[in-house]
């Protein structure tokens, strides 16, 4: 078996919501076992993001200014937005828009490796949803920062491990 | 192949599904989102497997582009067939909703239009019988 089919997810935490107004915010944390540096790239260079992220990006997500156009993967329908990266701190803040939604990192060097917090904002409805296709995710990148790259799970590949 | 599916834009999805739902009397049928993506359509409930509506947000700036230009110009977004156009233009008009035309003869049907508060008029069409 490839490490792809041994995968089953890791178990779940970390995750939060804020409610500001009709305004949802997704809050997940995830130490993971790498550098402030590596984790960076991992999150703004496209090569890295196509082994682990929901979308795919035209362009580095890098530098704040950059006109990038991210496509979501695996929704039933092509779906492309462009984004402008308003900040990029490497390798501690990075922050854009995804589609209407915001999207703000924060690395932070601890022990052994990179304590990562997402904000990003989510529709009432889909929060559970949301924080589960993350938390696979991260899971994934994790792996490929470890040098076991298992390929992107999301979308359908992603909800099969629904419970 | 089969028609299943046709799109309508939306300026925003949850006032959308309200508006579908409990003003035209609409049934949601699939409701899920992948990061900013929302794949949401409802049906009719006189035909829950029958063609679905899909509420598609306007985020491209084409789709606004084009959603502006044909409400601009009168021209409906989707049409809807009744076999009770009169009926129904009431029954949505107690609801709440705008028509921006009562229901009116023309060549082969009762036409009646209205507005659906999401950047779209909507028209209902009820055929006439020979």
């Amino acid at each position: 078996m490839t490490d792809r089919e041994q995968y089953t997810p890791g178990p779940a935490g970390g995750a939060q919501i804020r409610k500001e107004g009709e305004k949802w915010t997704l809050i997940l944390v995830r130490e993971l076992r790498h550098s402030p540096e590596k984790v960076w790239q991992a999150l703004t260079d496209p090569a890295h993001l196509r082994e682990w992220a929901p979308f795919d990006a035209d362009g580095s997500l890098g530098t704040a200014g950059a006109t990038v156009k991210l496509t979501t993967v695996g929704a039933p329908m092509p779906h492309v937005t462009e984004t402008t990266v308003s900040r990029a701190d490497p390798p501690r803040a990075l922050e854009y828009n995804w589609g209407g939604f915001d999207m703000r990192w924060e690395l932070e060097a601890i022990a052994g490796g990179t304590r990562v917090t997402l904000w990003t904002n989510i529709g009432r409805r889909f929060i559970a949803m949301g924080a589960a296709g993350w938390h696979i995710c991260f899971d994934v990148l994790d792996r490929l920062l470890a040098g076991q790259p298992i390929g992107r799970l999301v979308g359908p590949e992603a909800m099969k491990f629904g419970g | 192949m089969r028609i299943k599916v046709t799109s309508v834009y939306v300026d925003d999805q949850d006032k959308a599904l309200r508006f579908y739902t409990e003003v035209l009397g609409l049934a949601k049928k699939t409701d899920f989102s992948q990061g900013p993506f929302r794949w949401l359509t409802v049906a009719s409930p006189e035909e829950p497997d029958g063609t679905e509506l899909q509420l598609a947000l306007n985020s491209n700036p084409a789709a606004k582009t084009y959603q502006q230009a044909i409400f601009q110009q009168g021209q409906p977004a989707a049409m809807f067939f009744t076999d009770d156009v009169k009926g129904d233009y009431e029954r949505i008009k107690a609801g709440g909703a705008e028509f921006t035309m009562p229901p009116t003869s023309v060549t082969g049907s009762t036409i009646a239009m209205l507005n659906d508060t999401c950047g779209n008029l909507i028209q209902l069409t009820q055929l006439m019988r020979w």
